[in-house]
């Protein structure tokens, strides 16, 4: 097994590292601008601590002290155990962001990668809809910040098919939900009307299950008060989008929340031809109580891979602040080591003698004549003729 | 706007589909070739053949809109797409079946060593269904003649997707406990069930309709 990987983990290699970085820095400069502080978690978890995740999703071994650690398969996880046992009294809003990796076990042969960036951020202690539309407007500017073009983005809210649910017996609910949850409409209505939901909520359920549309008109006809409060919700949230600067949105009621704890407003943000979305998010009010901090919370997450893939067919390149210098060198070596050195104090990147690797950089190449003087495009020049040729001002 | 593209289970789902989807109003003349070939682009879709098995895999990747496909094989993938209609056809049933007439000494024998051995195609419908029962068993994975393994002695159950029964007659099995009515579904990626909601809800209403007939 020597020179090889175990699946679902691989090399990232100097050119896609570069863009990867590149995402990183537009990402987490654009979450700063909107007062979003960076946290970074550990790599390793308790694995009973980790209950965002499906247990079978995490990747689990034992330490020498014989307990079962898990790598870290998501961010919240983190982020519910710093605000219980750190800010648990605050008050004030906390904002939180991160880019890192994440684990998840993978089955084997489905060609995932068990290991892979997330970007994201968690808004924790604010419950009003203002927060939801704070935190989409804020992955819409990443993105766009970030140079992708042509999202989707995509709003339901947990609580619209929710509220049918919760008029049925008590006994049928965890069944229905999981139904809906796993995505299984024909479940979800079949189950539905063996419980005896009544024909008028039936049909106004399957209206709603099929409505994304710009507006939100129609689906209240016969719908439980439950799932009105959540087009409420919604209708609330347009003109804030609006105001935040979003494009166009969908509402979209039959959204299938991407994961169980979801509680209110979700949403997602695909591409053209990806199969994936590439971010999703929404607000889990109930979770951070289940490790003893009960506070409102909301936040997405990016699929790193996804995200780098759609830019890449939309003719992305990382940006380079100035091109990568190749010096051929000096037969006296204190003369290249002077010159790659003045050359560098001016900001411009250096490599001495050819590179096996140029990970997508504009190179030049230059011929040192002395300690003062180039060769570099065609003509012998000063260093500092170089420099600025190199750096883009004028002095042609 | 790129054509929807739509996978579809090879085998005995094919006929049923094919007419289900020529009564939605699609040209479906050209899966009648003998199926030769895999990829058939028609004026509106694209249809994608692909063994059964292998559809939730297409859809959930997005490598395909939307398929056709036994609920059968949905349970048996765990693949993450949206179900959209129950077309009706191509029923069968998952079942634990046991050699008729054995299956008190065969619950004497699970009170005595504490577990059962089942044999099956599906193992995770097989594991899932006992695990909700609370009943301890090993799954015997096997890739057919299912039927076979209680007269060998290879297991004491199986768990098998039947359709008239016969096989099990044949091979003096009683079924024990019905698991699941499988029909053909129609699946959807979750993205283009976001994106294309239109042309999907569309199909989705016309092959309702045709299933109520």
């Amino acid at each position: 097994m020597r020179g090889s990987l175990p699946r679902g983990f691989r090399d990232i290699l100097p050119t896609e590292a570069r863009e990867l970085h590149a995402i990183e820095r537009s990402l987490m400069t654009t979450f700063a601008r909107h007062g979003y502080v960076p946290l970074e978690p550990p790599t390793v978890e308790f694995a009973d601590g980790t209950i965002t995740v499906d247990e079978r999703r995490t990747l689990r071994f034992l330490d020498r002290d014989g307990r079962l650690l898990a790598l870290r398969p998501d961010v919240t996880t983190a982020v519910a155990r710093v605000v219980a046992q750190r800010y648990r009294e605050a008050g004030a809003a906390l904002r939180l962001a991160y880019f890192t990796p994440i684990f998840r076990e993978e089955a084997s042969m489905g060609g995932s990668e068990r290991e892979y960036d997330q970007a994201g951020v968690e808004l924790i202690g604010d419950p009003s809809v203002r927060a939801d539309a704070e935190v989409i407007a804020l992955l819409v500017d990443a993105l766009a910040q970030s140079g992708l073009p042509g999202i989707d983005v995509d709003i339901g809210h947990a609580g619209y098919v929710e509220g049918f649910i919760a008029e049925l017996p008590i006994e049928a609910r965890e069944k229905v939900g999981s139904a809906w949850r796993g995505g299984d409409l024909v479940g979800t209505m079949s189950l539905a009307r063996a419980a005896g939901m009544p024909a008028r909520r039936i049909a106004a359920l399957e209206r709603g299950l099929r409505h994304r549309a710009i507006d939100l008109r129609g689906p209240r006809v016969d719908a439980p008060a439950a799932s009105c409060d959540a087009l409420d919700a919604l209708e609330t949230l347009a003109p804030l989008l609006d105001a935040a600067g979003v494009g166009e949105v969908r509402f979209d009621l039959g959204f299938v929340p991407a994961l169980p704890y979801y509680t209110g407003i979700v949403f997602q943000i695909t591409v053209p031809d990806l199969g994936f979305p590439i971010a999703n998010g929404g607000r889990y009010d109930g979770l951070l109580a289940r490790f003893g901090a009960d506070r409102p919370a909301t936040g997405f997450g990016i699929a790193i891979p996804h995200l780098h893939r759609a830019l890449v067919a939309a003719g992305w390149q990382a940006p380079s602040d100035s091109p990568l210098l190749i010096l051929e060198p000096h037969e006296n070596d204190a003369t290249t080591l002077r010159v790659a050195s003045a050359l560098r104090s001016a900001g411009i990147a250096v490599a001495i003698g050819e590179v096996a690797e140029h990970a997508g950089q504009d190179v030049r190449r230059a011929r040192i004549v002395d300690d003062a003087r180039l060769e570099y495009d065609g003509a012998v020049r000063a260093i500092d003729a170089v420099v600025a040729l190199l750096s883009g001002q004028a002095a042609r | 706007m790129r054509p929807l593209r739509i996978a579809l289970a090879q085998g005995v789902l094919l006929a049923d589909t094919r007419a289900a989807l020529a009564a939605a109003g699609y040209a479906t003349g050209a899966l009648d070739d003998g199926g030769r070939r895999l990829v058939i682009v028609t004026a509106d879709v694209e249809f994608v053949l692909a063994r059964p098995s292998d559809v939730p895999t297409h859809v959930a990747h997005g490598a395909a809109d939307v398929g056709i496909v036994g609920k059968d094989v949905l349970l048996e993938s765990d693949a993450d797409v949206v179900e959209l209609v129950d077309l009706g056809y191509g029923r069968c049933r998952f079942v634990v079946a046991a050699p008729a007439g054995s299956v008190d000494r065969s619950l004497d024998e699970y009170r005595h060593l504490g577990s059962l051995e089942v044999a099956t195609k599906y193992p995770r419908v097989a594991a899932r269904h006992f695990q909700g029962r609370g009943i301890q068993v090993e799954i015997i994975k096997l890739n057919g003649s299912v039927e076979l393994a209680p007269q060998v002695g290879l297991a004491d159950w199986i768990v098998d997707l039947v359709s008239t029964g016969r096989t099990l007659k044949e091979n003096k099995l009683a079924v024990i406990e019905e698991i699941a009515v499988c029909t053909a579904r129609l699946i959807a990626n979750r993205v283009s069930y976001a994106r294309d909601r239109e042309r999907i809800a569309s199909l989705a209403s016309k092959l309702e309709a045709w299933a109520a007939r």
